[in-house]
């Protein structure tokens, strides 16, 4: 019966109505390394929310078996217990607290009276670092003394500690460094030698090719194909994961690119904020032409926002940028500067950092203008109630009055109040940072012909985005962007997505084409 | 669905809930007291009490829209109340030059307590608890914890002194000749932009209304003595707050602040300005405050202002200000002020003991904190 460890079968889960996951099946043998692989959106996350009981039984459709049994969990507690354990892409560490307490968080081991046996955890805590080869990180110091690599091992720890049976990675060297993650892949060898199965979820598909026995691969929700390893090449893998064709989702273009280059950012770099030795952007350059639209690809956590927010002098840490416009040096050193000279910003987090959500629809657009309504300090409300219903007519915004809530609007509308709000600047760069993320597919296409009109009038548009086929279904060139490096440049005739997905997995110098 | 019913009502009609409330306590109070709470005297002096935390209110509602707390304006208004004391005292100052100091040093002061929170990212409420305690130690030190008296006549003046009962009936007139102007205005400027023109019995309503409170106010403090002045100068401060929070560019900028700071940092706005902007006007309104608080005792009191900032700060909870910021009204403030005011002086009357009267002031802002709570819950 058990020739499975877990078998997952027909899982499907809906969110209002969309299926995020369209009848998936996972089987894994024990002792086996699965790496699954799919786009940003492709379903990997959900799926491993179902497995976990992020989401409920009962909320999903379909059956998962495991050891032959079936897990009908209500929460996290419940699949811990069975021994799944998920190591997130976030880590879950508590930096103030010690290594072992951290490795024994809700797990203590305790004297009577509820006080902490330290030393029966810190001997356990040491036992289990030194089977993870990394006995040399002392169990007794706070867990923020060590960088994200050892953080990551420790989390690895803690979840052997629970009498792990199936380990889950979560995209686990996003955030380390290329010698770290060497670390990283040995310990998971250590482990798989060992007899550990895990799941490996990353979009570093050489790492997934390094250590894991088989490849799933998933696109929009459902199962594509289950695969050897030794069957299959990175450049396999992305065919698998790709494999989709363009279809008539984007409007025509109309506009032709300007041959004066307008725009130029010259060695932009970024330092994470919480470990200033780790560059999340490394020395980037790049110019921009009159009524260009660039599009900038990239893996999640490679460094597109950080890149575009440092331009912009929105980047929270330390950073460095260059900025030229017109063949001049611009300051923008804050978001107040560049928009005065002449760049406006939609962020990519709008909830956050888009919509203020006390303001109504209208004042929400006017916001970053509002002084040009001023007669000495009153406000002008019937020319700002002008201005206002100028931009909604012009964005097609749908919005039964102004005064309405802002939070009141579909997110299509309300991204397009953001949207108007950085035009009523009058830009001459605009920076779109995830211009359509949770926008439904007819405000989509309004947005992408705004662009395209904004652009045929000569604006220049810099456009971040996690959709590949909405990279290439815009953009006039392309720049792909891997762990904070530029690694491509490409002029978007006939470009593939396998030729920007490679460039973003590569671990190469930058190519030019 | 009754019960979001209920809720939508609450909300909309926000501000008659608490008039309805100050009804209620005033005829609970007239009741006790066979009526001498409601005789002129009576509330010509409680709205004189109330004006102090008034003044203060209006720069704390500011401060809390802006998302930040200020807890040092109780020690800052006794401190600043104590530098007017004074410099009337033992330097004889003349009253203007005394209360230009006086103002400029609450707007340095407020401006401090700015920059600390704005530009030196400390939380506002530690700076506020800093004032708190420092700004009462100097208080102590410079009058040697001992009452500064007796002040001159003019200052007294400011705290105790009324307006004429002709001038008031006069600015009575004037109230409401403004009052129709603004609903006119308003009438018109929806009519040319094609808007839904509120029922006229509406605004006829709301003309009535304004009418019989003015009339009703004006003729009981002529009753007394007439208009106090510290009641006019809060009649002032309330329509200039007004006209900044709801007109002004500056005023938007104050809700955006405290609705969505990073949003409005990414729109260009130079967010510490308004925060330092903001902190100054709550330094000026300690300094008005602590002017009159020194005018109506006559004396530079060093406990003046004692916990002054929790009276203001529960007047503008009570009025509706949000307390994660980005919504909230001057006037809301005003009228929590009001309704801290009226138990105040109610049980005073009463000889309520000291003790009852704080847990039931205790009671009513928690109270009052969870209808605004419960009312708006779902809103996000």
């Amino acid at each position: 019966m058990a020739d499975y460890l877990l078998e997952m079968k027909g899982i499907v889960k809906q969110f209002d109505g969309v299926r995020a996951l369209d009848g998936i099946d996972l089987q894994v043998r024990a002792g086996e390394c699965i790496g699954l692989c799919g786009e940003n959106g492709a379903g990997k996350s959900t799926l491993m929310k179902v497995l976990s009981g992020v989401y409920p039984h009962g909320t999903w459709d379909g059956e998962i078996l495991f050891d032959g049994a079936p897990l009908k969990a209500q929460s996290i507690r419940d699949t811990e217990t069975a021994g799944i354990i998920i190591i997130h892409q976030e880590l879950m560490l508590v930096p103030e607290l010690s290594v072992a307490e951290n490795i024994f968080l809700g797990n203590e081991i305790t004297l009577p009276g509820g006080r902490m046996n330290y030393p029966a955890m810190n001997r356990r805590a040491q036992e289990l670092l030194n089977e993870l080869n990394i006995g040399d990180v002392n169990v007794v110091l706070p867990v923020k003394q060590y960088g994200g690599g050892h953080q990551q091992l420790i989390e690895i720890a803690k979840a052997l500690n629970k009498n792990a049976r199936l380990l889950i990675l979560d995209e686990p060297s996003s955030s380390l460094t290329a010698s770290e993650i060497k670390v990283l892949l040995n310990v998971m060898r250590d482990l798989k030698a060992k007899g550990v199965t895990c799941i490996y979820i990353s979009h570093k598909l050489d790492e997934v090719a390094a250590i894991c026995d088989t490849i799933v691969v998933i696109r929009d929700g459902q199962h594509i194909a289950t695969t050897p390893m030794q069957d299959m090449n990175v450049e396999r893998i992305i065919a698998q994961m790709v494999g989709r064709d363009m279809n008539q989702l984007y409007p025509q273009k109309r506009h032709t690119v300007g041959e004066q280059i307008v725009f130029e950012a010259r060695n932009v770099t970024c330092y994470d904020a919480d470990n200033p030795e780790r560059k999340r952007v490394d020395d980037i350059s790049f110019t921009l032409k009159q009524g260009e639209i660039l599009g900038i690809a990239g893996l999640v956590g490679s460094g597109r926002t950080e890149l575009v927010s440092a331009i912009f002098g929105a980047y929270p840490g330390e950073s460095q940028a260059e900025v030229w416009l017109n063949g001049a040096r611009i300051d923008t050193a804050t978001p107040l500067k560049s928009i005065r000279a002449g760049l406006a910003m939609v962020p990519e987090d709008r909830k956050h950092h888009g919509i203020v959500p006390d303001l109504d629809v209208g004042q929400n657009m006017t916001l970053a203008v509002l002084g040009s309504f001023a007669h000495a300090t009153r406000i002008d409300k019937e020319q700002e109630l002008h201005a206002i219903r100028g931009e909604i007519a012009q964005l097609e915004l749908r919005a039964a009055s102004p005064f309405l809530p802002i939070t009141s609007l579909s997110g299509g509308n309300q991204q397009k109040a953001v949207l108007a709000k950085m035009l009523m600047t009058k830009p001459k760069i605009l920076i779109l940072d995830e211009p359509t993320r949770g926008v439904d597919v007819g405000a989509k296409f309004e947005i992408y012909q705004l662009m395209f009109e904004l652009a045929r009038q000569g604006m220049s548009i810099i456009m971040v985005s996690s959709e590949l086929a909405e990279v290439l279904g815009i953009s006039d060139r392309v720049l792909v962007i891997g762990e904070g490096r530029l690694r491509g440049d490409f002029v978007n005739h006939k470009l593939s997505q396998e030729t920007v997905l490679a460039a973003a997995l590569a671990q190469s110098a930058p190519s030019h084409h | 669905m009754k019960s979001n019913h209920i809720k939508q009502l609450f909300t909309q009609y926000k501000m008659l809930a608490l008039l309805i409330a100050i009804a209620l306590i005033w005829t609970f109070f007239s009741w006790k007291t066979a009526g001498g709470f409601v005789t002129p005297r009576n509330l010509s002096n409680l709205v004189r009490q109330m004006s102090i935390t008034g003044v203060v209110a209006c720069g704390m509602s500011l401060v809390i829209i802006a998302g930040e707390i200020d807890l040092s304006v109780g020690s800052l208004l006794g401190l600043l109340g104590g530098i007017a004391a004074v410099l009337d005292v033992t330097y004889h100052v003349a009253l203007p030059l005394n209360l230009l100091i006086v103002l400029g040093c609450g707007l340095l002061a407020g401006l401090f307590n700015g920059y600390l929170t704005a530009h030196l990212k400390i939380p506002s409420f530690i700076v506020g608890l800093g004032g708190m305690l420092a700004y009462r130690g100097i208080v102590l030190g410079v009058t040697g914890g001992m009452t500064v008296a007796p002040v001159s006549a003019e200052l007294v003046y400011l705290g105790q002194g009324y307006v004429t009962p002709q001038w008031g009936i006069a600015l009575g007139v004037a109230l409401f000749a403004l009052t129709l102007v603004l609903i006119w205005r308003a009438r018109r400027s929806r009519a040319e932009h094609g808007l839904a023109q509120p029922a006229l019995w509406r605004d006829a309503v709301k003309v009535l209304v304004t009418a019989a409170v003015l009339a009703g106010a004006v003729s009981t403090f002529n009753h007394y003595e007439g208009i106090p002045l510290p009641v006019l100068l809060l009649l002032a401060l309330l329509g200039l707050f007004s006209y900044v929070t709801t007109q002004t560019v500056f005023g938007r900028r104050i809700y955006a602040v405290g609705s969505n700071m990073e949003a409005t940092r990414l729109s260009g706005i130079n967010v510490q300005a308004i925060k330092l902007g903001i902190f100054g006007i709550m330094g000026l309104m300690c300094a008005l405050a602590g002017v009159i608080e020194t005018a109506r005792l006559a004396a530079g009191s060093p406990s003046a202002g004692t916990s002054g900032e929790l009276d203001a700060i529960a007047a503008c909870f009570i009025g509706g200000t949000s307390m994660r910021g980005g919504s909230g009204t001057v006037h809301g403030a005003l009228i929590g002020a009001l309704v801290m005011a009226s138990l105040d002086n109610g049980m005073s009357m009463l000889d309520v003991d000291t003790y009852w009267q704080m847990i039931v002031k205790g009671c009513i802002l928690t109270l009052a904190v969870w209808i605004d709570v419960s009312t708006r819950a779902g809103k996000r």
